[in-house]
């Protein structure tokens, strides 16, 4: 129903403005990645690209297609909206199950619509705001032991253990767990660690990452807009990189101007932090590719008042020249709207020799985007802590042929003991384990 | 002519139209104030007030405008005059507009200036002319509202 409505909505539109539907993708995602993609001219539109398939699910014995050499197992289903995943020392997998607060207001006529529409694809579902343990049968095949572990969490996202200290980023902050090996339940309550920007919300994601030596966590903060339509003044340490001392729980900006960095890695080679950032929206189906990078202390990367160094957005007011300037380019492109949710950073693994040394990026796939991009998982090969190369495909068919059913989508990635890869999907509420065929 | 039509139109619709006719044009020109400011101010706050004020307003000008239609092209065609047709057709141009704009006030910050301005002005406009069409029109035989 949502979709004849959106689509009587375009075709009113349409007659309005002859020639104002002219908004289908002209560039492959693979055209719009690596260190140099081509930008097209920004566009303003009556109705933005859009394209949202209809949540669908996974049929029994159906999975996600894997590349040439690799295998696909469900390791866990009937999860609530699982996003991250987690791997502690002895091989236990953590699964947070979480999905958006629903705490932004409704302040726009367009917000009550677009509401509707995320929840027909089945982004919407309800999170679990639990965490999940997996761990595996010893011998057995099949799907893993599950149980509940941590429950009562507020749209939890990122997860970190540092020496017995669990710590989960919470939208609103992060809490600490002690955490003793083995237990799959922590049952005392967690102990507020620090705070977190958590005013509307709008991107709800905390994701968080310890530094080698446990002294401090880094934690990417999501825009509290699209494009500054919720004014400037709840975007206060929003958009950006804190660095949090772990000894104090006090809290810096270590990088800006990264509209939605939803994943955190240190790369192995030169040790240096790596973050993937969802851009802006709105501007074409080609516009603005959404992208890996180093994150340098200090730095500033643009959002809201320019993409990719020094193209500037009109959007926003007032304009910030002083800003542009400033503003860095990211290292590496990797299409426009596919939506990277999960990073991983692996060096080696139990995966065919193309898929070792590089980052594994878990692409969610976006709404403002006709033809559908995103909805796989990637790897993009790294030389020297560069990457290098187009991304390859690993995990896909997350989708019907006619792009009108979505099955799943992939969100977090960790690489378990063996060496194996593990995706979380949030609409088809399962876990992904993908090995290679040969194994 | 010397006599009075059987009267054509219902005192009910007229009520209804009465009533409910003039909200709209209320609503469009707040939204255009309100564009004025953001446009002169980027607060975001006026922009989206004047997005709820066209949305709403259309939503007020569905009914009177069904009324306008069958009154002026139906019920009442033999005896509608040439401004009450002007009037629904500058009314008709109005709501066309007014659409265009809801859709150019959903794009985020700053992007619905000036579209978004101008096309208030015009839906503004149109109404205005509209209203003083029908306020300065001899008076016609079996018309029963006025204006």
């Amino acid at each position: 129903m949502n979709k004849i409505r959106y689509r009587s909505v375009l075709a009113v539109a349409c007659v309005a403005v002859l020639g104002g539907c002219d908004e289908k993708a002209s560039f492959q995602p693979d055209q719009q990645s690596g260190s140099n993609p081509p930008l097209p001219t920004a566009q303003r539109f009556l109705l933005p690209p859009m394209q949202v398939p209809d949540k669908a699910g996974w049929k029994p014995g159906q999975t996600p297609t894997v590349a040439p050499g690799l295998k696909i197992d469900a390791i866990a289903t009937g999860l609530m909206h699982p996003r991250q995943l987690y791997v502690l020392p002895n091989d236990d997998v953590l699964v947070v199950e979480s999905n958006s607060p629903g705490s932004e207001p409704v302040t726009t006529p367009k917000q009550l619509i677009a509401g509707m529409v995320k929840n027909q694809s089945g982004k919407g579902g309800k999170g679990g705001n639990r965490i999940t343990l997996l761990r595996r049968k010893a011998g057995a095949s099949g799907e893993w032991e599950k149980h509940v572990f941590i429950e009562n969490l507020n749209s939890p996202f990122g997860v970190q253990l540092i020496g017995n200290s669990l710590y989960v980023a919470n939208t609103d902050g992060i809490v600490r767990f002690p955490y003793v090996t083995g237990e799959t339940e922590i049952k005392v309550p967690g102990v507020g660690f620090t705070d977190l920007p958590n005013t509307i919300n709008h991107h709800w994601t905390k994701s968080l990452l310890a530094s080698p030596d446990g002294s401090k966590l880094y934690v990417g903060v999501g825009s509290n807009s699209n494009i500054t339509e919720n004014g400037l003044a709840v975007e206060y340490r929003r958009a950006d990189i804190l660095e949090v001392d772990v000894a104090t729980g006090a809290s810096r900006i270590y990088a800006s101007g990264l509209r939605n960095p939803t994943g955190l890695q240190w790369e192995p080679t030169t040790g240096k932090l790596w973050a993937i950032v969802n851009e802006r929206d709105e501007i074409g189906a080609d516009l603005v590719p959404d992208y890996m990078t180093s994150v340098h202390e200090g730095a500033f990367y643009g959002w809201p008042y320019s993409y990719y160094g020094q193209n500037v957005d009109t959007r926003v007011k007032p304009q910030r020249p002083d800003m542009v300037a400033k503003a860095i380019k990211p290292d590496y492109a990797i299409g426009s709207h596919v939506a990277p949710l999960g990073l991983l950073m692996s060096a080696s693994n139990a995966l065919p020799a193309t898929f070792q040394g590089g980052a594994f990026i878990g692409e969610h796939g976006s709404w403002d985007r006709s033809p559908l991009s995103g909805y796989e998982v990637v790897f993009v090969a790294f030389k020297d802590g560069t990457p290098v190369g187009k991304p390859v495909s690993v995990v896909s068919g997350f989708y019907s042929k006619d792009e009108k059913q979505l099955f799943g989508a992939p969100v977090g990635l960790v690489q378990d003991k063996e060496g194996a890869l593990l995706v979380a999907d949030d609409v088809g509420d399962t876990v992904w384990r993908v090995t290679s065929a040969t194994h | 002519m010397s006599y009075r039509a059987a009267p054509r139109r219902s005192v009910v619709a007229n009520a209804i139209y009465g009533l409910l006719n003039p909200i709209p044009f209320g609503f469009f020109v707040a939204a255009l104030i309100f564009d004025i400011v953001y446009a002169k101010t980027g607060e975001m706050l006026w922009m989206k007030a004047a997005a709820w004020l066209i949305a709403i307003g259309l939503v007020f000008a569905v009914i009177p405008r069904v009324v306008n239609l069958v009154q002026v092209w139906v019920t009442s065609r033999r005896t509608a005059v040439a401004a009450e047709r002007l009037d629904f057709w500058l009314n008709l141009l109005a709501i066309v507009v007014a659409v265009v704009n809801a859709f150019v006030h959903s794009r985020d910050a700053y992007s619905v200036v000036p579209a978004g301005v101008w096309l208030s002005a015009l839906t503004v406009l149109l109404l205005a002319v509209a209203h003083i069409v029908i306020a300065v029109q001899p008076t016609a035989p079996g018309n029963l509202a006025h204006e």
